[in-house]
């Protein structure tokens, strides 16, 4: 009795995912190798804002949002407010649309991207993880490692230019209101591109 | 050379057909994987009636385009008509789509050739003798391993005419086309109900019979149903059962199950039927609650585990402290007075000392070797679960009722027992002392439960070495007041000196075990019912006036009076036989038909779908036996500040009674990391939840509510 009297509160690790990756569940850790070759672990960023971007530099959906400089702007915008940023090209090594590493690195160059790195999951072992569909699928964590929000970057599925600058566009919403200690009020929408290639 | 006019005309109207003919097709457009074109069910528009056009796309071998709901992944085709005045379009009437695997992922969509039908409308101001061009933008996506987002540019010219013939070409499958839509089956009936994970679509109707084949549910909204799950058919004469997944990923409310059903062979010949329930019961819209992570609520340090010395330090203290409950306490204070007069040497002393203790600390190691058991085998327990069965509770009752009528003096212990028995607990006294020793912590165990719950919980929870080392300290702790006096003789001298206040202070400290039993009838009122009460209250008068009747025997009464002894017994065995019975594992509580308040009972499906509503949940772990968890209900829980600030934060609260066993509650505390009790937690939405301290304050609650 006297143990509890002294109300020390035990912190235990939270499990990992229990099924799929969706708003309110602990984000699962994994580490894969970026594409300079270092290994990268999601709980090295515990305690700051994580953005997932699962990606493909052969799918028009993302080719569309880093042609309209839409992803490369929020990358930008957000990595300055010390968000880290992590771009995943899940495509497995056998799958036609794999792009070794260093293709992979000098293609986001070539687009100015700006994220904090860029990881090549060449086995999907993470997008198993967080049951990735789509590029892009998008997912958003906060510094204690819960998902605040997981799905389609906006609100409108298309490949044509003119939409993601008019589209509403879901992970700014939640970061903003994340960052200002809101609720993200839309926190799971359903995700839309190419099929991330298992 | 033409010599016949008839012949003559023939051939000019055959020339100017043909014309006509060509004029009313435009050439298909071919993308790079695609060739995609309007065509017409009939060669001309006629002003007031509706005409069928399809847009075709014939893909490329291995190429697909996608469906309404494309699935995992893709985007459907979509049509922008640009028509002249008097033209109007409807939306696409989608052809039943074909379920195509990519990896682990599923699509719904086409391959080959498709016609994507339309019904455009012709008004009765279409100018006769002229032409119309009917114009879309028709823009798709076609993937293989590869995506590519193509459009095209669609017309079709016709001319505008009273009648109009069927077009030789198209007519022929635009119709097939139509009468394989998608279409209500006629005479079924289709029920939905949610099973937690599981959605089961129930299909019944005089067309079922037969063997429909290989079937599929194609949903029309995305993130309902999971698209690449496995769906299961069985059926039962003219019932078919078709068992889907919910969406791993769920979007929005599942109120409606709604889509295409396909069979390879048919439902009486139709191939594809739509589908439009509504959604019964209830699935888990969303994973589990999450596990919860406990931070302090101070700082934002991550794990902070008891240092091994201090848990044992701490459990040692509390062995100390037990001698004080009033169970163990008169039997102690007694052994340490008989001690007073004990007076055998300095030697001797250590040993029954040791004795002593060695009975303690064996018995702790026994039960808590016992509860690790049975929790590897799997049981819902924690500390204090024994008292979650009424037999238990009755038992102990009768037990302690029995010691307090010792020490009343309604009888003797001694005189109970046979001689031989007698005068061999004389010959081994050391063995007495063992016994002595196991006798406090059978005694203590009950009265430990409601302060002990959360620590001992800790504790067993903790690797083997640890959970040895505390309950070695716990039994340290209890026999350290009798092993100080073993080893410290001089501080016997400060004991009083044996006299007639010795049988005074017995008998005083009878009335705690009363108490005692007087608790534990209340726990049992709690599991079972006021008529289990007054059976417990008249087996204990049985039991006293057996014992009573015993003694007068022993003291020289008649031999009647055993037989009336007996008889009491046995009648007290049986008056409390429906309580000891009434303790079926697994049962589950007894409803409680009083006024709980704000509270409402803890159900898992309550919390999935108050969390899934986005409601902060302040669950109450307590229990009927749980002192520690009285205290803080009335203290704190129920008090008026409390309340109103759950209120004022809408927090939605659910107790989890323990009182009786009960699986659910045992695996939800297990989830969270406890065994025992008390537990307190708050579901704070878009966070992870908090375990609050076992001991509650009402600045604990509101700091707690203040972070949501």
């Amino acid at each position: 009795m006297i143990l509890k009297t002294l109300g020390i509160v035990l912190a235990l690790t939270a499990a990992q995912a229990t099924l799929a990756a969706t708003a309110g569940q602990s984000a699962p850790n994994f580490t894969v190798v970026d594409t300079q070759g270092k290994a990268v672990q999601l709980s090295d960023f515990r305690g700051r804002y994580v953005v997932l971007e699962w990606t493909n530099p052969q799918c028009p959906f993302v080719r569309n949002h880093y042609g309209t400089k839409n992803m490369q702007s929020l990358q930008q915008r957000w990595g300055e407010r010390d968000v880290v940023w992590l771009s995943i090209d899940s495509s497995n090594k056998s799958s036609w649309d794999y792009m070794n590493p260093s293709k992979l690195g000098s293609w986001m160059q070539s687009q100015g991207a700006a994220q904090k790195a860029v990881l090549v999951d060449d086995d999907s072992a993470a997008a198993k993880l967080y049951q990735a569909k789509t590029t892009p699928h998008m997912f958003v964590i906060d510094p204690q490692g819960t998902i605040i929000y997981a799905g389609a970057i906006d609100d409108r599925p298309s490949t044509r230019s003119e939409d993601p600058p008019q589209a509403r566009n879901y992970v700014q919403a939640a970061l903003s209101q994340a960052t200002d200690g809101k609720p993200v009020t839309t926190a799971n929408t359903t995700p839309y591109g190419c099929s991330v290639k298992y | 050379m033409l010599r016949s006019p008839t012949l003559a005309s023939a051939l000019l109207a055959a020339t100017l057909l043909a014309v006509v003919v060509t004029a009313a097709r435009a050439a298909p457009v071919r993308t790079e994987h695609v060739e995609a074109e309007l065509i017409a069910e009939r060669t001309a528009v006629v002003p007031g009636q509706p005409l069928t056009v399809a847009t075709r796309l014939a893909m490329d071998r291995g190429w697909h385009t996608y469906w309404r709901n494309p699935g995992d992944s893709g985007l459907p085709t979509t049509l922008a008509w640009n028509l002249p005045q008097g033209l109007s379009a409807g939306p696409i009437e989608w052809p039943a789509p074909r379920a195509l695997p990519v990896g682990p992922l599923m699509n719904f969509g086409y391959e080959g050739e498709v016609l994507l039908l339309s019904t455009v409308s012709a008004g009765r101001d279409v100018a006769g003798g002229k032409t119309v061009t009917l114009s879309a933008r028709a823009d798709w996506l076609v993937c293989k391993e590869i995506c590519i987002p193509e459009g095209a540019d669609l017309s079709l010219t016709l001319p505008v005419a009273d009648v109009a013939d069927a077009d030789p070409r198209w007519s022929g499958p635009i119709a097939s086309a139509r009468a394989a839509l998608p279409r209500p089956l006629e005479g079924l009936s289709a029920s939905a109900l949610g099973a937690g994970r599981e959605v089961v679509l129930t299909l019944s109707g005089k067309n079922l019979t037969g063997n429909p084949g290989e079937v599929y549910f194609f949903p029309y909204a995305a993130g309902l149903i999971e698209p690449a799950a496995k769906q299961t058919l069985t059926r039962d004469g003219d019932t078919l059962k078709i068992t889907l997944a919910v969406a791993n990923q769920p979007v929005g409310e599942f109120t409606r199950v709604a889509g295409v059903i396909t069979a390879s062979q048919g439902f009486a010949g139709q191939r594809a039927v739509t589908l439009d329930a509504p959604l019964k019961g209830s699935v888990v819209s969303g994973p589990a609650p999450p596990a919860p992570v406990v931070v302090p609520l101070s700082s934002g340090a991550n794990s902070e585990t008891l240092p091994l010395g201090i848990a044992l330090a701490l459990a040692f203290a509390g062995g100390v402290l037990l001698n004080l409950m009033p169970c163990v306490f008169p039997v102690l204070s007694l052994k340490i007075l008989g001690f007073a007069m004990h007076g055998g040497g300095r030697a001797a002393m250590r040993l029954h000392g040791l004795a002593f203790a060695a009975g303690v600390i064996v018995s702790f190691w026994l039960l808590a070797a016992g509860l690790v058991a049975l929790r590897s085998a799997g049981a819902q327990l924690g500390w204090g679960f024994q008292l979650q069965s009424p037999a238990v509770i009755a038992v102990l009752a009768v037990l302690f009722f029995v010691m307090a009528l010792n020490l009343s003096g309604v009888f003797e212990f001694g005189r109970l027992v046979p001689s031989s028995l007698a005068a061999w607990d004389a010959k081994q006294p050391l063995l007495n002392d063992v016994l002595s020793g196991v006798l406090a912590v059978v005694v203590a165990s009950p009265c430990t439960a409601p302060f002990m719950g959360a620590a001992l919980g800790y504790a067993l929870t903790a690797p083997r070495a640890i959970t040895l080392g505390v309950f070695t300290a716990l039994g340290l702790g209890m026999a350290a007041p009798y092993l100080l006096l073993a080893f410290f003789p001089h501080w016997r001298a400060r004991l009083p000196q044996p006299g007639p206040w010795m049988q005074r202070l017995k008998q005083l400290l009878a009335f705690p075990l009363y108490g005692t039993v007087l608790w534990l009838a209340w726990v049992l009122g709690a599991q079972l019912d006021n008529d289990a009460v007054l059976r417990l209250g008249l087996s204990l008068l049985l039991v006293a006036l057996a014992l009573w009747a015993w003694q007068s025997r022993r003291a020289g009464a008649s031999g009647g009076w055993t037989l009336a002894a007996l008889a009491s017994v046995a009648t007290a065995a049986v008056v409390a036989w429906p309580v000891v019975a009434a303790s079926t594992p697994g049962e589950p509580p007894r409803s409680v038909a009083r006024d709980t308040g704000p509270w409402q009972a803890y159900a898992p499906a309550r919390l999935a779908q108050l969390i899934a509503d986005g409601r902060p949940v302040f669950i109450d772990f307590t229990a009927a036996w749980c002192v520690t968890c009285q205290v803080n209900k009335r203290l704190v829980l129920n008090s008026k500040e409390v309340q109103d600030a759950f209120m004022r934060s809408n927090v939605a609260l659910l107790r989890a009674d323990w009182t009786r066993r009960d699986p659910a509650i045992g695996q939800a505390l297990a989830a969270l990391g406890r065994s025992g009790i008390p537990a307190y937690v708050l579901y704070r939405p878009g966070r992870e939840p908090l375990l609050l301290p076992e001991v509650l304050q009402q600045s604990t609650i509101q700091n707690a509510l203040a972070t949501l």
